[in-house]
């Protein structure tokens, strides 16, 4: 049975999806990548912009989110994490 | 009366650095768990943290002790057999005990945790299981108390649970076939065999010199360990990049 996907995983998979697309990808695009629905999408999307680690910027007609450096940071430590737990076999 | 393990004149202070070096080195990776901990809210984190923290706590009350005696042993030496001095030889002595129960009772339950840690079969959350870890701290702390009259008791404990984390780490990595998991699993079985060495004190007093030698190895390779853990997390990152 496929584990359901923990807060930190959701966030996760938005930010690798960021990362996947060159660092700015569309709202649209993120949430058929991260696997999410609209309105969960919103939600998270709003706490990654509370906490500085995806922003948000106008070009021509279109939103896009961009990557933070925090954003960068939080994907690379997550990666440390998950090979910790797979070697720790926690 | 405690049965104190004394290091060949020539190594004492040596055995302090070499705990010092043992003692950064799980506060280090307990650091780490909790940041790890704060990420994911993994319980486990807080579990490891513990186990490393309990290792490098019981460290610090084995250099504590152990500057206490070298400083009794010193102080002695030079003061001669006045009477002020006898006193503070005296004065020390529960110090001393309380300090060497402190640091196997601590390094006991480090690796108890570790152990439960380590071993996914024992990962539920009913009142049984809890009623079953407390009656085992409880013979684990009856085992430290019975250590008094026979140090023999706490190596041979020590020798058993690390042997017991390396045998999960081993299934771990028969598992995964990670070969930092088999480090992992080698730095155990290096502080297992350090248990061992130190049993045979009592025969030969260069065996905690030994002792102390091949448990500095065993945490230098779980320091290692951990750095490979580390760098190839980042690694796995600079692979998706260059994508």
């Amino acid at each position: 049975m496929v584990r359901k996907r923990s807060r930190t995983d959701i966030i996760n998979d938005m930010l690798i999806a960021i990362v996947d697309k060159g660092g700015e990808i569309k709202p649209t695009h993120l949430m058929y990548k991260a696997n999410l629905s609209h309105g969960l999408m919103q939600s998270y999307l709003e706490e990654l912009v509370d906490k500085e680690m995806v922003k948000k910027i106008d070009r021509k007609t279109y939103t896009y989110l961009i990557i933070t450096d925090k954003g960068c940071q939080f994907v690379e430590k997550f990666k440390e994490m998950k090979e910790f737990e797979k070697t720790f076999g926690l | 009366m405690v049965e104190l393990v004394f290091s060949p004149e020539w190594f004492y202070g040596k055995d302090i650095f070499i705990d010092i070096f043992s003692i950064v080195i799980p506060v280090l990776i307990g650091l780490f768990c909790i940041s790890y901990y704060r990420l994911s809210k993994n319980k486990d984190y807080i579990y490891l943290t513990s186990s490393f923290m309990l290792i490098a706590a019981a460290f610090l009350f084995k250099i504590l002790t152990n500057i206490t005696i070298y400083y009794d042993v010193f102080f002695t030496r030079t003061i001669g057999l006045v009477t002020y001095t006898f006193k503070t030889v005296k004065s020390s002595d529960a110090l001393i005990i309380i300090g060497i129960l402190l640091f196997r009772l601590l390094m006991i339950l480090g690796f108890y945790v570790l152990y439960v840690t380590a071993d996914k079969q024992n990962k539920d959350n009913t009142i049984k299981s809890w009623i079953n870890q407390i009656f085992i701290i409880y013979l684990l702390a009856i085992t430290v108390l019975l250590s008094q009259y026979n140090y023999l008791v706490f190596h041979i404990t020590s020798l058993l649970l690390s042997m017991m984390i390396t045998y999960k780490f081993y299934l771990v990595y028969r598992k995964n076939k990670s070969n930092t998991t088999g480090l992992i699993a080698i730095s155990f079985g290096v502080i297992a065999l350090s248990q061992l060495i130190f049993s045979f004190v009592k025969v030969n007093i260069g065996s905690y010199v030994i002792g102390e030698i091949v448990q500095l190895i065993g945490y230098v390779t779980l320091l290692v360990s951990f750095i490979l853990v580390r760098k190839h997390g980042k690694k796995k990152k600079q692979d998706r990049y260059h994508k």
